[in-house]
């Protein structure tokens, strides 16, 4: 595929995150962080309420400047060019709605429009599952459905990395699997991934590599494998024997796999 | 460029669909004009009298002071002059009825005729006038007349009535354009400041920033959106104002050309406002307040139900200033008057000032979330 070289050019390091400082009068939401993404990979970004992981997600997006530190998109300074990145990048804001009285093709298109690109709406909705509401408005949209029209919407210029801010919160189990599915797709076609969840299993299951950050800092940063290898060599046992299924795993198994909100 | 367009078909396509939103921003202003129009506040004052008192003798001196009444609230304003000036006054809306006392009057063997002028746009008026007149003239021939003899009384004058049909169109007309004014202001201000306020709060705003777009490429659209509505608006009051109130409005292409350029421009105006407000209120629930704050004096200082030049000297001096102010005298002098563009110069050069000033406010504190 044509598009997935143009994606795998250059660098192997798609963002380049370099002492990074972001503060709010006197509170420091992000406290000089560095960090790197490798082509293709999904990377997580974990951490407690406040960690900073949106103020990070943010700054990389063009949307907030960053006090100091740099921060490179596909060789691109953030800084400096923000209008730039934004038009290689596609993004999930943590708590973003679209147009009520819109419905769901015209939101698709009308973004793709602002990237100066003609889309398939239709495509891009049935890649989300949603092209049964393609017709629809938005408002009445299922919580779930809302967070893969913002999929959708984020995928209409074709980014280079996608940046999704929690993008299964909220969302029931059925749908959170739903969007891992989407998540690996979206990942098997070359697009590099960053992410941010509370969810570790979640973590687990899509990572490549996750950045831990506390109170604005990164405090650990490696493959979700080595980091559990990791704390097991220190002799870390469970209080109690965990057993082989939990209860999600019989929520699942009572209501099935299938999407709910349709 | 190409960016404008899709967003500006976007934002109509909103506006449109948001029925009960165009309900609510047409029906309020309908009900205020209704009301006041069929109330007819500007109904109730002292109709205003011209006399040409041809006469100049003690008798016609006494008839004038009968027709003014004794007590501090005259029951007819009155004011001297020549009839062909005073009908020129009629005519032009200035009077309500004007009065022609003979040469010669009340002397003994004559009779007497008053040549009464009425505007026919001005029955309440006219026929106050009239009534007084009457009631007048029979106590003063009454208070002359030796011996009290009702059939001579009778004989001894005459009314002799006329009417025209003048330019005033009364206070429905002075509130038509007025109130096409009033919801160019509120639709402008409160549009604007509402929808982004919702925008902002849903973070539409924000997400809207994530894209490679300038505030300028969401601007446009709704502006042109609100303008488009403004006009809209603006024919659609003006027409139930001269089907429901029977004011006759513009008739010529030019002050149409007139009404509609104002509609623009007024437009222009209170959008920019609006968005000045909503860039600089901190919070969503500053936007409202602040802009009722602005909205609701200006409605009252601006000449909308009542003219400017009723309001205290000192206060007129400022008020005449403000941008309502502009718009609903360009409105009223095109939609009653016919005034074409070029004799809008003031109102024109007014509004463009303020839109200038309130675009370059707007554009400084546009914020995206
Ligand atoms: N615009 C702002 N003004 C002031 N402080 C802010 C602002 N945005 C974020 N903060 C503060 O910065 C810190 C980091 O916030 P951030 O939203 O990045 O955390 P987070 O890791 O995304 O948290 P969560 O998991 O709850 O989404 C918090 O203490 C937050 O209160
Ligand atoms: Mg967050």
């Amino acid at each position: 595929m044509e598009q997935r070289v143009n994606k795998a050019a250059g660098n192997s390091y798609v963002i380049e995150v370099e002492n990074l400082v972001k503060r709010y009068d006197d509170l420091t939401a992000v406290n000089g962080i560095s960090f790197n993404v490798r082509r293709g990979e999904v990377f997580g970004l974990l951490g407690p309420n406040g960690a900073g992981k949106t103020t990070t997600v943010e700054i990389l997006e063009g949307m907030r400047k960053a006090d100091s530190g740099t921060a490179f998109i596909d060789g691109i300074d953030v800084g400096r060019q923000p209008k730039r990145v934004k038009s290689i990048i596609g993004v999930q804001l943590q708590s973003a709605q679209f147009f009520d009285h819109l419905k769901l093709t015209e939101i698709v298109s009308l973004f793709g429009t602002l990237y100066g690109k003609k889309v398939d709406a239709n495509d891009l909705l049935e890649r989300v599952n949603l092209e049964e509401k393609a017709g629809s408005y938005y408002a009445p949209l299922s919580g779930g459905q809302k967070q893969r029209l913002s999929i959708a919407v984020a995928l209409v210029n074709d980014p280079v990395v996608l940046f999704l801010d929690e993008p299964t919160t909220g969302l029931d189990p059925q749908a959170r699997r739903h969007m891992w599915q989407l998540i690996k797709s979206i990942q098997d076609e070359g697009t590099t991934v960053v992410l941010t969840t509370h969810y570790m299993e979640e973590a687990e299951e899509l990572c490549d590599r996750v950045a831990v950050m506390d109170s604005g800092s990164i405090i650990r940063m490696d493959t979700p494998d080595t980091l559990v290898e990791e704390l097991l060599a220190t002799g870390f046992t469970h209080d109690r024997q965990p057993k082989l299924a939990n209860l999600e795993d019989v929520f699942i198994s009572l209501t099935g796999r299938s999407l709910r909100d349709e | 460029m190409s960016h404008y367009w899709p967003l500006t078909v976007i934002s109509m396509k909103m506006y449109f669909r948001n029925r009960q939103g165009i309900f609510w921003a047409l029906f309020f202003p309908f009900l205020i004009m209704i009301i006041f129009g069929l109330l007819d506040f500007g109904g109730f004052n002292a109709p205003d009298i011209g006399i040409d008192d041809r006469a100049g003798n003690s008798a016609s001196k006494s008839l004038i002071e009968k027709l003014q009444g004794s007590g501090d609230d005259p029951i007819l304003v009155i004011s001297r002059g020549i009839e062909s000036t005073l009908l020129a006054e009629l005519d032009d809306g200035d009077l309500d009825a004007v009065f022609v006392i003979p040469e010669g009057f009340a002397q003994p063997g004559r009779r007497s005729t008053v040549r009464v002028t009425t505007d026919a746009r001005k029955p309440q008026a006219s026929g106050v006038a009239v009534v007084v007149l009457s009631d007048s003239l029979e106590n003063l021939f009454q208070e002359m007349a030796t011996v009290p003899d009702e059939f001579l009384i009778g004989s001894r004058f005459d009314i002799d009535q006329a009417t025209i049909e003048g330019q005033d169109q009364g206070f429905k007309g002075f509130l038509v354009p007025g109130i096409a004014a009033m919801a160019i202001m509120q639709g402008g201000i409160f549009g604007v400041v509402f929808t982004l306020v919702r925008f902002r709060a849903q973070g539409v705003l924000r997400r809207l920033f994530a894209t490679p777009i300038s505030p300028a490429h969401f601007l446009v659209g709704q502006v042109i959106t609100r303008l488009t509505i403004s006009v809209l608006q603006a024919y659609i009051l003006l027409a139930v104002g001269a089907l429901v109130l029977g004011v006759s409005i513009g008739g010529s292409p030019a002050a149409w050309l007139s009404m509609t350029l104002l509609a623009v421009l007024g437009g222009a105006l209170f959008i920019s406002l609006g968005l000045a407000i909503s860039g600089m209120a901190k919070t969503e629930d500053v936007a409202a307040p602040v802009s009722n704050v602005i909205a609701l004096p200006m409605m009252f200082l601006s000449g909308v139900f009542f003219p400017v030049d009723s309001l205290p000297d000192t206060v007129a001096r400022v008020t005449q200033y403000l941008p309502l102010t502009y718009l609903a005298d360009g409105m009223r002098a095109a939609a009653l008057e016919g005034a074409g563009v070029t004799s809008l110069g003031p109102e024109f050069l007014g509004l463009a000032l303020w839109t200038a000033l309130m675009f370059i406010v707007a554009t400084r504190t546009f914020r995206w979330e």
